[in-house]
């Protein structure tokens, strides 16, 4: 079976790489977008299983990207988690009042964002293989 | 360039004074000075609000108004307008009052010196001038250093992604192996890393705290459940500096009126505080009671092996940007707002917070939290000053737990949902919900309060039974049917034997709270 396509989206691509090298760790497979406007053309080239979408964005922020998704039947039904350096007070009900499965303050524990992702995906829980250093809760 | 006439609007009810006044501006060069003399409060006050007026000459002891009061009402109408009030020499005092009140200056009668009047009234225009602009410098400052603050720590937490990212990239060797001392000091990099998270946190939180936008949301909330959450969450910190993190919660521990994120978050820096603080091999204990001086409240302790705290120090640690001069804990890092944030959080509960400590013998931090009860939860909306006025409306929903055929698991579970969704249907800052009290056995009860005029109470009701028929579970279990809409008085009437006693206490604590809030308003509004 092959690996599940994960698209990130961030506007840092230091971020969009730490982020590519964990979950290529996890056996997951990465495609990258850095605004709005290429999320969409990389969402309907790659279809992915998921996508972890940044808020603040260049050329739209990642509200309006989660507004065009569910307008596109063909991506309509791909989860999306929500990873951004926003207040999540301001933030979260809005953001899965939007149709995410979930909103994860950066920086977000590793642990943590396996787990989200795992469960959006459907996958069964399991502990990552390395030793994961957790960033504590608060 | 001719200048404008300054607009003086005099309130003087006795005419001698009123001439001795107008005849003061006779030296000034015409067209300087342009003078309105009204002899009552109410015919000033419709002045003012016209607007136009520069400066008010207004005498303290007027037919319709006296004292004090005629400067509030001048206030009232015209914020804006500076004010010299006009007093008798005997009133200095009063005078001085009136300045508090906001006025720019008084004269005394028969004291005031040729010339003196409109320099007086040229002043008093200056100094309420640059006031003005002095406070709006100060609210924008403010705003600024709040906007300034929030941007700033938010801007912080990318790069600090990509620094946690990488650092633990590389410590979990995703990018190969690693010789011990490089694990090490990657383990430095680690902690540090979460030190300036946790800083950025606390700086978001006291300028959401200065800014008024703290957000707190009393409800029936397990202080056991909270304390579980904190050791579960540090416990890994205590264990890896030797520390024993242990908690002891009294038998049948009543619910808190309190915000559970909240009382999570104030656990958190007492203890992460505690561990910091006590060197290695000591102990950390958390402990919650019900209080034995008042049954009304909780006590939640953290206590600790620690440095201690000389008892000088122990009230000046919650300041902010406290930092402990003594030498034993320097080197610890923070940015000194933590106990800061928690006496915030547990004063805007209702609580207080308090140390107690010997140096040497480790410290004790207390905290109090008002019991759950109907009282503490209405009386913190009640207060507030957006009561409005009208009946009563008291909404239950009854899940009927006597016919059996609801497990208990099914039943908490049930009794959850509900509770949910009439949360979810009452997010107006009007509206109260009061949890089920948790009574054994006894049908499960909701009440929700809604302090609003009739429409308003069927509006919710509506909403309620929207969403309540909209849950398939819930139709199922037949429990749409026992929702219903009632007054006070009703409830007492329609309530079942066996919970009359209940629904009677309740609703009379209700009414007289009611009472005590209404009759408190009449006092303040005279």
């Amino acid at each position: 079976m092959g690996n599940k396509k994960i698209l990130i989206v961030d506007d840092d691509p230091d971020v969009r790489q730490g982020m590519n090298v964990r979950l290529r760790a996890n056996h997951y497979d990465t495609f990258f977008a850095g605004d709005a406007l290429s999320s969409m053309s990389e969402a309907r080239k790659h279809e992915p299983d998921l996508i972890i979408l940044d808020l603040g964005l260049p050329a739209g922020d990642g509200f309006v990207v989660m507004e065009r998704l569910k307008a596109i039947a063909s991506l309509a039904a791909i989860p999306v988690i929500v990873v951004s350096a926003r207040d999540v007070r301001a933030n979260k009900d809005r953001a899965l009042k939007a149709g995410a499965k979930a909103f994860l303050q950066k920086p977000v524990d590793n642990a943590e964002l396996l787990k989200v992702i795992r469960q959006a995906l459907g996958e069964p829980a399991q502990a990552e293989k390395p030793v994961v250093h957790d960033l504590g809760s608060l | 360039m001719k200048e404008k006439a300054l607009q003086v609007l005099l309130v003087e009810d006795n005419a001698g004074d009123a001439r001795l006044l107008r005849e003061m501006f006779s030296t000034e060069r015409a067209g300087s000075f342009e003078l309105t003399h009204l002899l009552r409060m109410s015919e000033a006050m419709i002045h003012l609000a016209k607007g136009g007026v520069d400066v008010v000459l207004l005498d303290m002891g007027l037919p319709d108004a006296h004292g004090l009061d005629t400067v509030r009402r001048a206030h009232e109408v015209a914020p804006d307008v500076p004010l010299i009030v006009l007093t008798g020499l005997d009133d200095e005092a009063l005078a001085a009052e009136a300045m508090k009140e906001g006025a720019q200056d008084y004269l005394i009668k028969g004291q005031i010196e040729n010339r003196a009047l409109p320099r007086a009234l040229r002043h008093a225009i200056e100094r309420h001038r640059m006031q003005t602009e002095s406070d709006l410098i100060r609210t924008n400052q403010l705003q600024f250093k709040d906007e300034f603050l929030s941007h700033v720590s938010h801007e912080l937490r990318s790069p600090l992604t990509a620094i946690y990212q990488f650092v633990t990239i590389l410590l979990d060797r995703l990018a190969g192996e690693l010789n011990p001392e490089q694990h090490e000091y990657l383990e430095i990099v680690l902690r540090n890393v979460k030190q300036l998270q946790s800083m950025i946190n606390d700086l978001l939180e006291v300028t959401r705290m200065q800014a008024g936008k703290l957000q707190i949301e009393l409800q029936c909330t397990s202080v056991s459940d909270a304390i579980v959450y904190t050791v579960n969450t540090l416990q890994t910190a205590a264990t890896a500096k030797g520390i024993i993190l242990t908690s002891e919660i009294e038998l049948e521990l009543p619910s808190a009126c309190a915000d559970p994120t909240r009382i999570r978050q104030i656990l958190i820096i007492l203890v992460d505080n505690a561990i910091k603080f006590t060197p290695a091999n000591g102990a950390v204990k958390i402990q919650a009671r019900v209080s034995r001086e008042n049954p009304n409240l909780l006590v939640l302790e953290v206590s600790d092996s620690g440095f201690g705290i000389s008892p000088d120090m122990t009230e000046r640690i919650f300041e902010r940007l406290f930092q402990t001069p003594d030498p034993a804990s320097a080197g610890r890092k923070g940015l000194g707002l933590g106990l800061f944030i928690c006496k915030e959080l547990v004063t805007r509960q209702g609580g207080e917070i308090w140390a107690r400590s010997a140096p040497g013998q480790g410290t004790v931090f207390s905290v109090t939290l008002p019991v759950f009860s109907l009282p503490n939860l209405i009386a913190p909306s009640l207060k507030r000053e957006r009561l409005t006025e009208g009946p009563i409306t008291l909404v239950v929903t009854e899940i009927g737990s006597q016919t059996g055929w609801l497990s208990h698991e099914v039943r908490a579970e049930q009794s959850q949902r509900v509770r949910d969704i009439l949360q979810q249907c009452l997010h107006s800052d009007l509206d109260l919900l009061f949890p089920k009290m948790g009574l054994a056995g006894a049908t499960e009860l909701f009440f929700i309060l809604a302090i609003t005029d009739e429409i308003g109470g069927e509006a919710i009701s509506k909403r309620i039974q929207e969403r309540l028929g909209g849950c398939e579970q819930l139709q199922q279990a037949g429990l749409t049917n026992s929702t219903s809409y009632h007054s006070l008085e009703a409830i007492k009437r329609d309530a079942s034997e066996s919970m009359k006693d209940f629904v009677e206490k309740v609703a009379t604590q209700i009414q007289e709270l009611m009472d005590e809030e209404i009759s408190s308003r009449m006092v303040k509004n005279g």
